[in-house]
């Protein structure tokens, strides 16, 4: 009957006889429509949808370690959610959540990368295991289980267990990065940032034999932190440290007790220019140290910063990667006493600070209070940990509060800005005041910038409610 | 509250809007009036002409203002109102603790407008708040005669409608039959046009309904894959011709009437002793806002009774000019409240009006509705279609289950212990943290080839799913 409908034509010879019975005696137009009703009806009550064989179900999602955001807080987050504009401002957002003992619904939000809060792990290895037929166990991480654990779950593992156990971690790390492609290996290898120490040395020179550029160059990276030169051709002509060198100028200042000076030469073309930003970029801070016989906290404290910007970012971006936490400390510590613009070129350190460090960097930027923009630069801050007095102590609070009363939209939006960063580094108390203090200079109440601000401020009210 | 009646006469935009307001500044018109004062907010909840009520929230700092009423005039008289109670009433506010979601979102979104509205308008001279006050005391009196001349002429009106109606059916029985002579294939082929053609006679002939109906038809067939539409064509074409039969047998049938010719009225619906009336607990499970090809846009809203121990549902139904532009929602998802519901007439009362709201309740897991042991997950959709085939969407409270998918990524309901192989494809993309999520309950519409999802209770909570 179907077919014939298709194609066109009566269907009513086709049609078996307890139709015809109620649908015939009647004009042929109408005994066709006759028979469509009780086939429409025939179709809608009497057939089911049968499940197609190739239907797969996916293992369930797992519980996180830490409770669920309470449903009374949850159009606080979502709005919060949705001002952060990008991933990364998503995920600062969750993390201070997190930071507060709760974790979100997944239907408002999952995380999309590695960036996300360790108690994630089970939600990112979920994603993906969408062929799923492993499940991550709960044991300790060794060689034999090694396969067992998804990529999120086994880099967690490891991180914590070089916190605790370095030697072991390296050795497993040793036993299974050559099996693994580049790719993996290079995140393996990555992991020994975490507590590395001298013993990992002779693991991170075998690598110099890796078939990866990109391990080999980490791994010398990594040695270079730990001291040992990682460019072993001694002074030759093409020995990227002797070059760049050679745009470093040695000098002496003081009168009374001569200290050594290193300033960087002036450039006479762009071409120098994009030079010198590859050197710093290839070169260890080591082995330009060594080039010019001193040590790396030497020749950081010996540095002229300030007198030429482009090389102070490089050498910041230089000892990020490959100074030794020595002389990373030093490089924070001496631009952070000395306050002023330099200070801001520790923003390239903060991956490689604790973090008191990087809050004395926030204290800073925030009592300067002339950049205070750069505080949205900062990476992998706390959440939740900045008091009244750290903000009203310098200038940032009074700039704040004339951004929001002015009529420049740039400025204001700038503001907006610093309040999101803000709302992730506050106390519940600071989020709370500083709500007050700027809806007191003129920013409406329910301003969305003030949505970070809020949730934090709402997330403490609930703790010391359920504290018992 | 920093709203005096001056302000408000200079932000009407006529004197119309503020006689109209006048008559909303009544407490009862407003089931819900809430305000916040450290983030200088005040909202509410007007039952207007429309099932679903209009939210209004103001900005008490800067006069911002929003309304979910479909009216181009800015402010309209909802929100006019709304400043009107905040002057003269401002105690009828309640202290809100948090702010809904739905005052949280218009805030985000918006854009700041610095300054102020200004004071003084030009127009501001021509309205005034104190004639528009005034009770309108010119209530006519008619005399007798001109009462049955009224009514006559009504009588004679809805003669002319339906024999109006019943040559239209005429009509749509010769164009199915016709498309039945021509091919199916064809008929969804070109089914935009066909249906565009039929759709435009029958609005000439009053059936105006049928017509607003059969214009979706193309849509609802496109939605589907290719091997699919012959049989949604058949289902679509039969109810019509189903629909046009029992209309025959009782063309004052009211919801006979209403799928149609016209729908009745709030205030019959309302003034009907049949209408079945209901007073509950009401979860809102979500929302299906869809622009039609008739230039209309229909919003429904659809309800979950929360004290039936079986799955009881309710929908209100709007429609409004889609030239009014994108309205926000009238409710939340997740929202409850505690109301009497009048539902209009019909053999399987869905569509329902809020007849009285009587505050809010708190949110928790829906009812325990003991779905029998291997139960057919359509059973529901089976006795609505038994009572009333004409039925195009048919709500269901499905059992326990999870959403699983194909391997071209389309996603299938199914019943967690489900004996007889049945699944249910569903509508659209399916979003993929759900398919690791265990569905205790999922409320979900029916169209006889796709589910479309609105709710579902999991081990995570409530889940908003439309």
């Amino acid at each position: 009957m179907r077919d014939c409908w298709i194609t066109g034509g009566a269907a009513f010879d086709l049609a078996p006889t307890a139709w015809k019975t109620i649908a015939g005696g009647a004009s042929p137009d109408e005994q066709e429509r006759r028979l469509l009703a009780i086939a429409a009806q025939a179709l809608d009550v009497a057939l089911r949808p049968a499940a197609p064989k190739t239907l797969k179900r996916r293992p369930p999602l797992p519980r996180l370690a830490l409770p669920m955001l309470p449903e009374r807080l949850r159009p606080l987050l979502r709005a919060a959610l949705k001002h952060a504009v990008d991933a990364r401002r998503k995920t600062r957002v969750v993390t201070l959540v997190a930071s507060r003992g709760f974790v979100l619904h997944p239907m408002d939000w999952m995380p999309s990368d590695q960036n996300s809060p360790d108690v994630y792990a089970p939600w990112i290895d979920w994603q993906a295991s969408f062929d799923g037929e492993r499940h991550a166990p709960l044991e300790k991480l060794t060689a034999e289980n090694w396969d067992e654990f998804y990529p999120a779950a086994r880099r967690i593992a490891l991180a914590n267990m070089r916190r605790t156990e370095s030697a072991s971690a390296r050795m497993l790390i040793e036993a299974k990065a050559s099996g693994e492609p580049a790719e993996v290996r290079l995140a393996l290898i990555e992991l020994m940032r975490v507590d590395l120490n001298p013993e990992d040395a002779p693991f991170l020179k075998s690598l110099s034999a890796d078939r990866s550029g990109k391990v080999r160059e980490l791994a010398g990276r990594l040695l270079a932190r730990l001291g040992e030169h990682g460019h072993l051709s001694e002074g030759g002509a093409d020995d990227p440290a002797v070059e760049l060198a050679a745009f470093i100028s040695e000098g002496k200042s003081g009168f009374i007790r001569r200290r050594t000076t290193y300033t960087p030469a002036k450039l006479k073309s762009p071409a120098q220019e994009k030079r010198r930003a590859e050197l710093f970029e290839t070169c260890n801070l080591v082995d330009l140290a060594a080039r010019f016989g001193t040590t790396e906290p030497e020749f950081i404290g010996a540095w002229q910063f300030g007198t030429d910007n482009n090389a102070d970012i490089l050498i910041a971006r230089m000892v990020a990667a490959s100074g030794s936490d020595a002389a990373v400390t030093q490089m924070a510590d001496t631009l952070v006493a000395d306050g002023g613009k330099p200070a801001l070129f520790v923003l390239h350190l903060t991956p490689r600070l604790d973090s008191r460090r990087k809050r004395a960097l926030v204290r800073l930027i925030l009592k300067q209070a002339n950049y205070l923009s750069a505080i949205n630069l900062a990476e992998g801050i706390d959440a939740g940990w900045l008091e009244w007095d750290d903000l009203s102590n310098g200038s940032a609070l009074a700039g704040l509060r004339s951004a929001v009363a002015g009529n420049d939209e740039a400025v204001r939006r700038g503001a907006d800005d610093i309040l999101e960063s803000l709302g992730f580094l506050a106390t519940a108390t600071t989020a709370a005041k500083l709500i007050d203090e700027v809806v007191a200079a003129g920013m409406p109440p329910a301003a969305p910038s003030l949505s970070v601000l809020r949730l934090n401020a709402a997330l403490a009210e609930h703790q010391s409610r359920t504290d018992p | 509250m920093e709203f005096d009646l001056k302000t408000i006469e200079a932000l009407a935009p006529d004197q119309a809007s503020l006689s109209a307001a006048s008559k909303l500044t009544k407490r009862s018109s407003w089931p819900r009036l809430e305000k916040n004062e450290q983030q200088a907010l005040i909202w509410g909840e007007c039952q207007g002409s429309g099932s679903n009520p209009y939210r209004v929230v103001i900005d008490t700092g800067d006069h911002g203002y929003k309304c979910t009423c479909p009216s181009r005039k800015f402010p309209c008289k909802h929100t006019l109102a709304l400043m009107w109670i905040a002057a003269t009433a401002p105690a009828s506010f309640a202290a809100a603790e948090s702010i809904p979601e739905w005052v949280n979102d218009w805030l985000s979104r918006r854009r700041k407008t610095t300054p102020p509205p200004a004071q003084s308008t030009s127009g501001a001279a021509a309205k005034s708040i104190d004639e528009a006050a005034r009770t309108d005391q010119s209530a006519a009196v008619e005399d007798v005669a001109a009462v049955e001349r009224r009514e006559a002429a009504q009588r004679k009106r809805a003669e002319d409608t339906r024999q109006a109606v019943s040559a239209a059916l005429d009509e749509l029985d010769q164009w199915i039959a016709d498309q039945l002579r021509l091919g199916l294939s064809g008929f969804i082929d070109g089914s935009s046009d066909r249906c565009r053609r039929i759709a435009a006679r029958l609005v000439d002939m009053k059936a105006t309904a049928l017509a607003g109906r059969i214009d979706e038809i193309p849509s609802r067939l496109m939605a589907l894959r290719s091997e699919e539409r012959p049989d949604a064509a058949i289902r679509e074409l039969g109810k019509l011709v189903l629909l046009a039969k029992a209309w025959r047998s009782a063309p004052d049938d009211p919801e006979l009437k209403r799928l149609v010719s016209t729908s009745e009225t709030r205030e019959q619906v309302l003034a009907n002793p049949d209408a079945r009336q209901v007073e509950s607990f009401w979860e809102v499970l979500g929302e299906k806002i869809e622009s039609r090809r008739d230039g209309l846009v229909s919003h429904s809203t659809w309800l979950l009774d929360l004290k039936s121990t079986t799955p009881q549902f309710a929908v209100l139904l709007d429609y409004f000019p889609a030239s009014a532009g994108r309205r926000s929602n009238a409710f939340a998802p997740g929202d409850r409240f505690d109301a009497r519901l009048v539902f209009y007439p019909s053999r399987k009362p869905l569509r329902a009006l809020v007849a009285e709201r009587m505050g809010e309740v708190i949110s928790g897991a829906w009812p325990d509705f003991s779905f029998g042991a291997a139960k057919d997950p359509l059973a529901t959709h089976a006795s609505y279609q038994d009572a009333a085939p004409w039925i195009a969407d048919c709500p269901l409270m499905l059992p326990p289950g999870a959403i699983l998918v194909d391997d071209r990524g389309t996603g299938w309901w199914q019943a967690a212990d489900d004996p007889q192989g049945i699944a249910l494809p569903i509508a659209g993309a399916v979003n993929q943290t759900l398919l690791g999520l265990d569905l205790a309950a999922t409320a979900a519409l029916w169209d006889g080839a796709r589910l479309d999802l609105l709710a579902a209770q999991s081990g995570f909570g409530r889940l908003d799913l439309s």
